[in-house]
């Protein structure tokens, strides 16, 4: 199950078997197709093009058309700064330059961008039907802000009326737009409004929440879903939001994800967010998006949660971090292995791998993430099972399942990155994919034939021949010769005497013989432990 | 201290702005912050003692709260609204140079960036401290936050932005600021900011409130 129907799954709060995904994507939509902010917010061809391609890069459930919390402030006269990198900003504040609030029109569906955001509402719905179609508006009191500036601060004590007149026409230019989104197709209307955060409880329940409430009932009766999203420090507010009868509320960074949940699942309404947005999406690497957001599954369930990012994604994200997300959310078997490499990470020994596989026999470990609940690390542990009786005496094989941490440890010495992994003498030699039989003889063997080319190279060993005298040991001294002669060998003769040297081999009756063999372990190098234990073992 | 000081750090601490002001309503019909500056002024208080025993007392109250979530914007503005007043009868002292500022402090919303709220919240704050402020405005580009922080040497300086897309440019703009004055102290604040990011730019100090900031400029005086 995706898009559109997840999406309503999750805001019923049923139990989904995967979390649905709405990347906020906005002006990283142009970024995706090398069109500047502006530019994008501007034609619906643009904002097409570029939500398009993010649809197609991220595989969304659900994404919102335009992100852009200027767009009626515009239209009811606000001077917009426009940017190349990021939404325009408002920049006049018609109510604070002497506009009376009864001059002040609500825009029609024609209307400058709110025709665009619309028409590109429309080619949106009917490219996807199955994607869940976000209308954002702006929210009330955040729109109140760009009419009146930040004397609407004050003016919340020194002039209570107005500020509420205003909120009644912000409210009244909220309820046309969500009706406009709905008519053009949007499944979900978002209610935009982060300047909430920065009131406190009292005000948001005087000031803004008998407003937002009326959008939120109104989006119910036409049949569409709705969802409040707040940025900033919005902790305050989060029970007064849910009280507005929203069917989810989206947050940032700014609030721990788990406080929402469990405010929200009381409400009996869903939540979601709150990748954060620039110390990981924008500078991080797909490495640290995808430990994040899976942060982020853990924490939300999946029950009544939906993924997404605090707010806008910046204009320059690098998309293979999104992707990476994407990628994690799909795959519950990656989720496993990034929780696993998490929690194991922070206590890491790493060994000193450098002596690895020098041990007479050739040792094959296989990385797993637990060959029993992974089915890839199951197949390649079964592959070198299968082979193994073929090297019988000559190769060892062990699993390393990494839910332990000693293994964890082992994977981290021997740099291997991806499970499952196959190593041979501490080599990475097959990664994720299963080899077939033959090839995984063929790397065996290799290995096999290096050392005994090794083996022969470096193997010097010696006779000692004991006795009490001398002359005890003058036959069995030219046998051992003849020997060697008919061998063509190389060994030391060594001839010892006395009692001593008897008893110090432990030798009883003398002549004796013993044979010693010496083999080079390492070179130039202190060992590790660990290396020297697997020494010790041949002996 | 005097009585008619506390009184004034209660107005400061809730934005009773004057004997006119509506708010706070429990204050209703009371002398505010104009009144009684100028009183303590007539009854021979020094403009330093008023500072630093009237204004800076409330101002730091509002900070906590504000920094404890007990109080939020409209009410830290309207604190810095009843500063405003009384630092107009004490405008001509700090001129005179009979009210000594702690140090210079240079602010600024960065390139981009047209937001100026929080920016102003701790340009107020630090200025209710007893610290010279020296503002810049909104959408600052790194070479006017050099000029400034070469003219005003030395000086903290502090950069404000509101908006993700905007905040990246205080790397370049803490870069800059580092290479043409060595030694050169950056703070960073606003809402999407976090010291793991000011990390990442190499800035000096972050505070999620101003009056962490207040603390940490009062902390390098000794």
């Amino acid at each position: 199950m995706e898009g559109l129907e997840l999406i309503k799954k999750a805001f019923s709060l049923e139990t989904v078997e995967r979390v649905p995904w709405v990347p906020f994507v906005g002006v990283h939509g142009g970024f995706l197709t090398d069109t500047d902010a502006a530019f994008c917010l501007k034609s619906a061809e643009e904002l097409v093009r570029g939500i398009s391609k993010a649809v197609e890069e991220y595989h969304p459930d659900g994404i919102p058309v335009v992100f852009d919390l200027q767009v009626e402030a515009e239209a009811l006269g606000c001077e917009l700064k426009w940017s190349e990198s990021g939404p325009p900003a408002v920049v006049s504040h018609p109510l604070a330059d002497g506009i009376k609030l009864t001059d002040l029109k609500i825009p029609g569906p024609a209307e400058g961008r709110v025709a665009v955001c619309l028409e590109a509402t429309k080619v949106l719905r009917e490219k996807y039907p199955e994607l869940a179609i976000y209308g954002l508006i702006t929210g009330p009191f955040t729109l109140a802000l760009h009419l009146m500036g930040t004397d609407i601060f004050m003016k919340l004590f020194e002039q209570p009326g107005e500020v509420h007149d205003v909120m009644d026409f912000c409210t009244r230019v909220g309820l046309e737009m969500a009706g406009y989104y709905a008519d053009s197709g949007a499944d979900v209307i978002a209610v935009a409004d982060p300047m909430t955060s920065q009131i406190d409880w009292l005000t948001f329940e005087t000031f803004v929440a008998p407003y937002v409430t009326r959008i939120f009932d109104s989006v119910r009766k036409r049949g569409r879903l709705s969802s409040f999203f707040v940025c900033g420090h919005a902790q305050q507010n989060i029970e007064a939001m849910c009280d507005c009868r929203p069917d989810n509320v989206s947050i940032d960074e700014n609030i721990p994800l788990d406080f929402v949940k469990d405010i929200a699942l009381d409400k009996g309404i869903s939540f979601g967010g709150n990748l954060k947005l620039t110390v990981t999406l924008l500078m991080g690497t797909p490495d640290d998006c995808r430990e994040h957001a899976l942060e982020c599954l853990d924490l939300g369930g999946q029950k009544g949660f939906i993924l997404a990012p605090g707010c806008d994604l910046p204009r320059e994200t690098p998309p293979e971090n999104i992707k990476a997300v994407t990628e994690l959310l799909h795959d519950p078997y990656l989720q496993d292995v990034v929780r696993t490499l998490e929690r194991k990470e922070s206590a890491l020994e790493v060994f000193n791998m450098k002596d690895y596989g020098q041990a007479e026999k050739v040792v094959v470990d296989v990385i797993t993430l637990d060959s029993e609940s992974c089915a890839p690390c199951q197949y390649m542990v079964e592959a070198v099972k299968r082979i193994a009786p073929y090297f019988e005496g000559v190769v060892e094989w062990r699993e390393h399942a990494i839910k332990k941490m000693e293994a964890v440890s082992f994977m981290s010495s021997l740099m291997v990155k991806n499970i499952p992994t196959i190593c041979i003498d501490g080599k990475i030699a097959f990664v994720s994919k299963i080899p077939p039989e033959r090839e995984l003889v063929a790397a065996i063997q290799k290995r096999i034939n290096e050392k005994l080319k090794l083996k022969i190279k470096s193997k010097r060993s010696a006779l000692i021949l004991l006795g009490e005298q001398e002359n005890q040991c003058i036959e069995l001294k030219e046998r051992v010769e003849r020997a060697l002669t008919e061998l063509g060998k190389e060994v030391d003769v060594q001839v010892l005497t006395g009692n001593d040297k008897l008893a110090s081999f432990g030798v009883v009756q003398a002549p004796a013989v013993v044979s010693v063999s010496y083999k080079l372990k390492s070179e130039g190098s202190v060992p590790s432990t660990e290396v020297i234990k697997e020494w010790l073992k041949e002996l | 201290m005097s009585e008619l000081l506390s009184r004034i750090a209660e107005c400061i601490e809730f934005g009773k702005i004057n004997k006119v002001a509506p708010y706070p309503p429990n204050m209703k019909g009371q002398d505010g912050a104009d009144e009684l500056t100028r009183r303590a002024l007539d009854e021979g208080i020094s403009a330093q003692r008023i500072l630093t025993e009237g204004l800076m007392p409330g101002m730091e109250k509002v900070g906590i709260k504000f920094r404890e979530n007990k109080v939020f914007v409209p009410q830290v503005l309207m604190s810095a609204k009843a500063m405003s007043t009384a630092m107009v009868h004490l405008k001509p002292f700090f001129l005179s140079g009979e009210v000594k500022e702690k140090g210079t402090f240079i602010i600024g919303t960065v390139e981009g960036d047209l937001h100026d709220i929080g920016k102003n919240l701790v340009a107020m704050m630090v200025e209710g401290n007893g610290w010279k402020v020296v503002d810049l405005g909104t959408d600052v580009k790194a070479d006017q936050f050099v000029a400034a922080l070469k003219e005003h040497q030395p000086a903290y300086v502090g950069l404000s932005a509101l908006l993700t897309t905007t905040m990246v440019n205080m790397e370049k703009i803490t870069k800059a600021l580092k290479e043409a004055v060595p030694g050169a102290v950056v703070a960073v604040g606003g809402a999407p900011v976090t010291d793991s990011f000011r990390q990442k730019i190499g800035a000096d100090i972050y505070s999620s409130d101003p009056q962490g900031l207040v603390e940490y400029l009062n902390s390098q005086l000794v």
